[in-house]
């Protein structure tokens, strides 16, 4: 994708994909960053070489927060884990863990897998 | 650059107002003009901030504002950085007065939410953060701060009621500010039972949904020749941007636009964290009120906890951090906070702070966020 009118993917793709076909969709820069934001050029180095890749779905939580005031979307999954999550093979999202009242049961470093459902946003659950 | 001055500021009290943010908007205009010794004809231009104003049904504030203050005429924009909003309207004010495009501008920010229901506003603050990346997934304003808050406790271990110190020491500042949402000290048994909202955050550790208004005229030295107050020289006034999904950056140790605008700030105001008095942060949640402090280079990376509890930060301590009582205790009216943060400045700085006056006012530093780190600005005032 060297210009802005190249047919890099849009969010509406990204959400199309992890909602109906099992991929997490990405962008990747030769200088080694990659991310699942929308992007023309890369945030890190600005550079304008990215391509569309398919985010690994398998990584480590890195950052957790059990969430008990939730927003409307997620009105009937609280208490629910928010988590970021370091992907295998470069890359970091963010999801959520179902049925996590306690953050003691999702420690940092808790491995996960992306788990295509039909509820909102992405989903991870325990390996 | 001309020399810049704050020469008026007005804030009303935060918490829960019955008149609509435009009324009190144009109230503590008034009020801010009046206290800077000019008129509203004075005036060149104004920013205002009322980033939900959608809430009310109403945008396009500034010219409301300013047909209310009787100058309809004056150009007026609104300026929305989410929880920065109103101290890029400083920003903006102090680039067209130091730049010679206007005398005197007027600042002014306002909020309304407290008509909403917890659902609705929690879904409104959200919208600061990335919809499709972060809030899509789950994310709430406080479980981002949270998130933030799991990491850094992971790599730098904090004592259990190190967050619980810096709640109860705001809300006793905010016990004497007679603007503040929340005029009562907290003890410890009241922050450990009050409820998880997005752990490790109690309820009270997250800043209150307030609605509130506060304003502040920005004038050219020269043009300002009898000032009523004793003015704040803008030293630096600093605006930085960085990625907004949390989880893109180089790390979750703290926020990259916050260490970018301390150093820019300091670099522009030719001092360094030893010179400041005192500081008003983005304690927007407890862990934030940390974060700030190390990002701004007032503590190395992993002990302002430390010294929050050894009391360095309290209104009486060594450098005295949010004795408004910050966003936690005094509110956060969204875009009312950036210049509600000066207000505080120029009353400590004119002797009018009361029970809650720090014992050092000459040089004075305010740090606003918007939402997690998106943008930020930083401004050092010197006592005029």
């Amino acid at each position: 994708m060297g210009t802005t009118d190249a047919p890099g993917h849009s969010i509406a793709d990204y959400v199309t994909g992890y909602t109906d076909l099992g991929r997490l969709r990405g962008f990747a820069c030769p200088c080694g960053f990659k991310t699942a934001t929308w992007v023309l050029a890369c945030p890190r180095c600005g550079g304008r070489n990215l391509t569309d890749v398919d985010l690994s779905g398998r990584g480590e939580v890195i950052a957790c927060s059990v969430q008990h005031v939730p927003s409307d979307e997620f009105l009937n999954e609280a208490p629910y884990a928010y988590v970021v999550v370091d992907l295998a093979g470069g890359g970091r999202i963010t999801g959520w863990v179902a049925g996590v009242a306690d953050p003691a049961d999702l420690p940092l470093g808790t491995r996960v897998h992306f788990h295509p459902s039909y509820k909102p946003g992405v989903q991870f659950v325990r390996d | 650059m001309r020399e810049t001055w704050v020469v008026g500021a007005a804030t009303n009290r935060f918490g829960r107002m019955a008149e609509s943010a435009r009324e009190a908007a144009a109230r503590v205009a008034l009020k801010a003009i009046d206290r800077a010794g000019l008129t509203p004809k004075d005036i060149d231009h104004t920013f205002v901030s009322n980033a939900f104003g959608m809430a009310e049904h109403q945008g396009h504030l500034g010219p409301l504002v300013n047909t209310a203050l009787g100058i309809p005429e004056v150009p007026s924009c609104t300026i929305e950085s989410a929880c920065s909003s109103s101290s890029a309207g400083l920003h903006e004010a102090f680039v067209h007065v130091a730049g010679g495009f206007a005398d005197a501008v007027l600042v002014v920010g306002a909020e309304k939410l407290s008509h909403l229901d917890t659902l609705t506003a929690t879904s409104y603050f959200a919208t600061g953060a990335d919809f499709p990346f972060e809030t899509r997934n789950g994310a709430t304003f406080p479980g981002l701060y949270a998130t933030l808050a799991s990491a850094y406790r992971n790599a730098f271990p904090l004592p259990p009621e190190t967050l619980a110190q810096v709640a109860i020491k705001n809300h006793a500042n905010a016990a004497l500010n007679p603007h503040a949402h929340f005029q009562k000290a907290i003890s410890l048994e009241t922050y450990l039972n009050s409820p998880i909202v997005a752990s490790p955050f109690r309820l009270y550790d997250c800043c209150p949904f307030s609605d509130g208004a506060s304003a502040v005229v920005v004038a050219a030295k020269e043009f300002v020749r009898r000032p009523t107050s004793t003015p704040l020289v803008i030293a630096a006034s600093v605006r930085t941007g960085s990625i907004v999904d949390m989880h893109d950056r180089t790390d979750l140790f703290g926020l990259p636009a916050s260490r970018a605008a301390g150093e820019r700030a300091f670099r522009a105001a030719g001092l360094t964290p030893k010179d400041i008095d005192f500081l008003e942060v983005h304690d927007c949640f407890t862990i934030a009120e940390l974060l700030a402090l190390e990002d701004l280079g007032f503590y190395p990376r992993g002990t302002a906890g430390a010294a929050t509890r050894e009391g360095e930060t309290a209104r009486t301590g060594r450098l005295p951090v949010n004795p408004s009582g910050g966003l936690k205790a005094k509110g956060h009216p969204v875009s009312a906070t950036g210049v509600a943060q000066v207000v505080e400045v120029f009353e400590q700085m004119n002797g009018t702070a009361g029970a809650r006056a720090v014992a050092r006012a000459e040089t004075a530093l305010t740090h606003n966020v918007g939402a997690t780190g998106g943008s930020c600005s930083v401004h050092i005032f010197r006592r005029g």
